[in-house]
């Protein structure tokens, strides 16, 4: 267990910079997800941690301890691969040993370990089977046992979940969460999924271009993104985006939106508004008048599509509320007080809530 | 629709029965130069005027004077030049090709062009490793004859593993050394044996091709130190070729690796395909 520092890292492939300058630091025993698209440097990020990239400039602290320049050995991490990168020639048991007999453990001692960490994964069944015998969810298991086998200082999930299917991701997610609480070991995990990001993180760390964009608690950055790029990054379905004008306390919008915003007198901006927080009514006189595209059933809730002019605006309406909502009504749309986010329009950065 | 698929059995049948036949004539075809060989062991030197002949009696004539002429010593001879060769080529060339797939070593003029010594004809290379031999006062014995083989072997192994190291996953090797391994060690432990069928098919290869040699072996180590080829060729004596005892040297030349063959030839032919894939 143990904190994790990253100062000014920086990392070059020829005149291409994949990390442009982090600062990043990672609190003992917190599970911090880096999350962004492909591309955006989140992968090399870890596999600099992990040591399995050189660090172009800059250095990594694990603990008080600068391991910029160690062998991923010395760094006392564990590491999950997409692949889970099982050894295909060893068993199951002998997999989940590796960590502790590469470290010099005796092969007698470390049984009752192995047994221990199977139970906790509920793969005992699978001891001696070889990798290529398993289904993927039960590959997973393995990996993330051997991560778990030896108590390393920092965990390092490289996109774990990504090979599973949607139902077995989800289950994982869980039971990853749960391990982690248990075992309070300090965890970096990378993910395009800004999903598996919300639900996992202590703290989130939103990185387009080699750079970071917002760091902090999940909800914090769901409330209030720094621009325009992370408020529709995060969260699904994404954040609606309508570039217009603000007057006083009047916006409008060349696609015909027009509503009441209490604000600072910007002029050009674009405004924000979560599909939560897109309110429709049956009442065409409510609101803006606009008319009823696709309606998305998720079970609980809808994801209902409707255009307003020339804008087609996303909303999520509770099962309880689409009661006689059909495609093609037209209904009256309201953006609830309070939560529209106005960002400018030259730099996408955001300008108040 | 699928009705179209479904054939005849009649038809089936016929073309498993012609089908035989075909693998039956390929059959004889393969066997009857070794039968030829093996009744010929066993034939008078009248006898063998007549290759048709198949009805005679056989005597041990030949074999005896096989068996006396030193020819176990010789085969004794060329299955240690051929392990040793090997097992230089293997560590040497898993090395070689290791770096060569996974840091590009020499870039790809290497990694296309580490055959371009088998295009040179073993004459080439021949009286330069003869020389080379007088001075290093290794003329004659078999360790010039290990040298050469290894120029012939070497590249071929190194070149038939790049594919194997190629479809390793990297993962897995970072996953060694992120679990505590030196990268030598993860190479060692962790890389080597998922490319054991490359390794043991190339190593077969090398060694046939060395137990095989004929041109190296006679003209480095002739005489006292010589193989078993070279014995076989000895039997091309002035007097003219004695066809019979010829024939049972090769016999006890080709034997252990038809038998060898017959244990491996399903590891072979996987570890062929399986470095086959990435080409």
């Amino acid at each position: 267990m143990s904190s994790v520092v990253l100062k000014q890292v920086e990392k070059a492939y020829g005149p291409v910079l994949a990390v442009r300058g982090i600062d990043l630091v990672i609190p003992d025993g917190k599970f911090v997800v880096l999350v962004g698209p492909s591309g955006c440097g989140k992968t090399t990020t870890l596999r600099m941690i992990a040591g399995l990239e050189s660090v172009t400039s800059g250095s990594i602290f694990i603990g008080d301890k600068d391991v910029t320049n160690l062998e991923p050995k010395d760094r006392d991490i564990s590491m999950v691969f997409q692949n889970y990168a099982l050894y295909p020639h060893l068993s199951v048991a002998e997999n989940i040993a590796f960590p502790l007999l590469a470290r010099g453990a005796n092969r007698t001692d470390i049984q009752p370990r192995i047994d221990e960490v199977a139970a906790a994964l509920s793969i005992s069944q699978l001891l001696n089977r070889k990798p290529k015998e398993l289904s993927g969810g039960q590959q997973q298991r393995v990996a993330i046992g051997r991560a778990i086998a030896r108590s390393p200082r920092v965990f390092l999930f490289d996109e774990p979940l990504s090979n599973l299917d949607a139902k077995l991701r989800v289950e994982m997610r869980t039971e990853l969460l749960r391990l982690q609480r248990e075992l309070s070991t300090t965890a970096i995990y990378v993910t395009h999924d800004q999903e598996e990001a919300m639900t996992l993180s202590d703290i989130m760390v939103v990185m387009r271009d080699g750079l970071i964009r917002q760091m902090g608690k999940p909800d914090d950055i769901y409330e209030n993104p720094v621009d325009t790029f992370v408020a529709e990054f995060v969260g699904s379905p994404k954040m609606n985006m309508i570039t217009g004008k603000l007057e006083g306390n009047r916006f409008a919008s060349p696609t015909g939106v027009v509503t009441n915003i209490q604000s600072s007198n910007h002029h050009n901006v674009i405004i924000g508004i979560r599909p939560e927080d897109v309110l429709i009514s049956g009442d065409v006189a409510n609101g803006m008048a606009g008319r009823i595209e696709i309606i998305e059933l998720l079970g609980p809730r809808a994801i209902v599509t409707v255009k307003c002019s020339n804008q087609r605006i996303t909303a999520v309406v509770e099962m309880a509320h689409l009661l006689g909502l059909t495609e093609g009504l037209e209904v009256g749309v309201n953006l609830r007080e309070g939560r529209v986010h106005i960002f400018s329009v030259e730099d996408g950065i955001r300008i108040t809530s | 629709m699928s009705s179209l698929f479904i054939k005849n059995p009649e038809k089936i049948r016929r073309w498993n029965i012609a089908g035989n036949f075909i693998l039956a004539g390929a059959g004889i075809a393969v066997a009857s130069p070794f039968l030829w060989v093996l009744f010929a062991s066993f034939k008078s030197g009248s006898q063998l005027n007549n290759p048709t002949l198949i009805a005679f009696t056989p005597n041990l004539e030949n074999w005896k004077i096989v068996l006396n002429s030193g020819i176990f010593q010789s085969a004794l001879r060329s299955a240690a030049v051929g392990i040793i060769t090997v097992s230089i080529a293997i560590i040497v060339g898993s090395m070689g090709a290791y770096s060569i797939s996974r840091y590009k070593t020499g870039g790809s003029a290497t990694r296309f062009g580490i055959l371009a010594a088998q295009v040179l004809p073993p004459a080439v290379l021949v009286f330069p490793l003869l020389d080379l031999a007088y001075r290093l006062r290794v003329n004659g014995t078999l360790t010039s004859v290990i040298a050469a083989h290894l120029s012939l072997v070497l590249p071929v192994v190194t070149w038939f593993l790049i594919g194997f190291f190629d479809a390793a996953p990297k993962e897995v090797e970072e996953q060694a050394l992120v679990d505590g391994l030196s990268r030598f060690q993860a190479f060692r432990k962790v890389v080597l044996p998922q490319v054991g069928p490359g390794i043991g098919a190339s190593a077969i290869f090398g060694f046939v091709v060395s137990w095989n040699d004929l041109f190296y072996a006679l003209i480095l180590a002739p005489g006292n130190a010589a193989t078993l080829p070279v014995r076989i060729a000895g039997f091309n004596t002035f007097r003219g070729v004695e066809l019979g005892a010829m024939s049972a040297a090769i016999l006890v030349s080709v034997i252990p690796v038809l038998i060898a063959s017959f244990f491996i030839q399903r590891h072979l032919v996987r570890g062929i395909s399986g470095g086959a894939v990435k080409f």
